[in-house]
């Protein structure tokens, strides 16, 4: 097939226009997991949309997360048994936070998007390393940055920004590009950190289980 | 046969200052100033301590390979450990996290030692004038010499390198202690008090000022009208 055969084909499904991004009650896509998830599960589900072309997105009720993720990843007719990817949002200016649960079924081939809506005065959702462990350093990750608390988390400390960091969590919108503090506290913050207690042996065990460090140090908490 | 006899001049000749002043009416004798041979034996013996965290690194690795040959100048070996390392490369963006990192090995190298930030994050933050990385590594350790680029070409490096080379030519043994001095209580402190910190990293083009206050004040801790979690 030549090169300027796609230009003859016209757009593919991904250049199509863009669908609203706040889905719909409606709902809008023809994914067979949309279907089931609103047949089971009702008025847990608060919308869906179909974004940038082939990908599919459902908006779900915080509460019963781990309900529905459970379903997903055990269902015969849903096998999302690889999570690709848990991460956040933050709009800004009061919206909330979302968390976005990125799975693939390896069964039957096919892509979902799981979000979350979590109002800023309430954030926390049920923690999913029980059903999927690579959900173990990605929910740290949006915990350190996003300051979402993931109930169950068997290890939650930061994990990119030091474990003493106090200048609160730095991919919130209301998070001054510089951080908090002068670049001569955060100079002196950052030399007077203890390394051996951060950077132990027990964090460079390969194959070591994460969750046994945890008693070591409490994650730090501060929004400065 | 005497060692005369291998040097050109057959080592009869007198020469003028520096190395190579064989003289004396003897062959066999080598005269020159303690801190000749003592500089042309440090600044051709130079084991740097890479300390690779970003692209920079990559041009290192070039400036070390076969094309440009570090080697040349007597870098033969990168020094993977601090306690037998002369010089420090910093050659990337260090994070606060890493700091107290860089503070550690520089703290470990034996003097006398020498410190190259390479590149422009290394030098003063570069384009990244944000929450988690440090604005210069001026600010934790002393450089001795920096090296301007994104990134810099190997040439850069090995040009850098040979100030270093031309900076230890320039010492003197008589003047080792007020050269080589390290104030202990330095250690594992920032090297420069809170003012020149704020200055050295201070916002450049349309940053904003954040640190000082309208009233010149440092601000030390969050300010409670500015930015507040919602």
């Amino acid at each position: 097939m030549g090169g300027l055969d796609a230009v003859e084909r016209g757009p593919l499904p991904s250049d199509a226009s863009a669908t609203s991004d706040s889905g719909s009650a409606a709902g809008e896509s023809d994914h067979p997991s949309v279907a089931a998830l609103r047949a089971k599960f009702g008025d847990a589900i608060q919308g869906d949309t179909v974004h940038a072309g082939d990908q599919t997105v459902v908006w779900i009720d915080p509460a019963r997360s781990l309900e529905i993720l459970t379903w997903l990843k055990d269902d015969p007719g849903q096998k999302y048994d690889m999570m690709s990817d848990v991460t956040g949002v933050d709009y800004g200016g009061g919206r909330p936070v979302e968390v976005v649960y990125q799975m693939f079924s390896t069964t039957h081939k096919r892509a979902l998007r799981i979000r979350c809506k979590l109002p800023l005065d309430a954030l926390e959702i049920d923690s999913v390393v029980g059903l999927w462990v690579g959900a173990n350093w990605l929910e740290r990750e949006v915990y350190d940055l996003f300051g979402v608390t993931f109930k169950g988390h068997p290890d939650l400390r930061r994990i990119l920004m030091p474990q003493d960091y106090a200048e609160g969590h730095p991919l919130r919108k209301d998070f001054p590009l510089r951080g908090r503090f002068s670049r001569a506290e955060q100079t002196r913050r950052a030399l007077a950190q203890d390394v051996e207690r951060f950077y132990g042996p027990e964090e460079l065990v390969e194959g070591g289980a994460p969750q046994q460090v945890a008693a070591r140090s409490e994650p730090a908490e501060g929004e400065g | 046969m005497g060692l005369g006899d291998l040097l050109p001049g057959g080592g009869t000749q007198k020469s003028e200052g520096g190395l190579g002043m064989f003289g004396a009416g003897s062959p066999t004798f080598l005269t020159t100033k303690i801190d000749e041979v003592i500089n042309w034996g440090r600044r051709n013996s130079l084991w740097p301590m890479p300390f690779g965290t970003a692209c920079c690194a990559i041009e290192m690795m070039a400036a070390a390979a076969s094309n440009f040959d570090l080697a040349r100048f007597g870098m033969e070996r990168m020094s993977f450990s601090p306690r037998q390392a002369d010089v420090l490369i910093c050659a990337g963006r260090v994070p606060y996290k890493l700091a107290p990192v860089l503070r550690r090995i520089w703290d470990q190298m034996p003097q006398p030692k020498w410190c190259v930030s390479m590149g422009a994050c290394a030098s003063s933050g570069g384009v990244f004038d944000v929450y988690s990385m440090v604005q210069g590594i001026d600010t934790i350790v002393p450089v001795d010499v920096y090296v301007p680029g994104c990134p810099p070409r190997p040439e850069g490096l090995i040009y850098g390198l040979m100030m270093i080379q031309e900076k230890i030519r320039q010492e003197s043994l008589g003047r080792h202690f007020e050269h080589r001095a390290e104030d202990p209580a330095l250690v594992a402190a920032p090297r420069a008090d809170e003012e020149e910190i704020v200055g050295l990293t201070g916002p450049f083009g349309n940053s904003t000022h954040q640190e000082k206050l309208a009233d010149g004040r440092i601000v030390r801790s969050p300010d409670p009208n500015d930015d507040v979690p919602v």
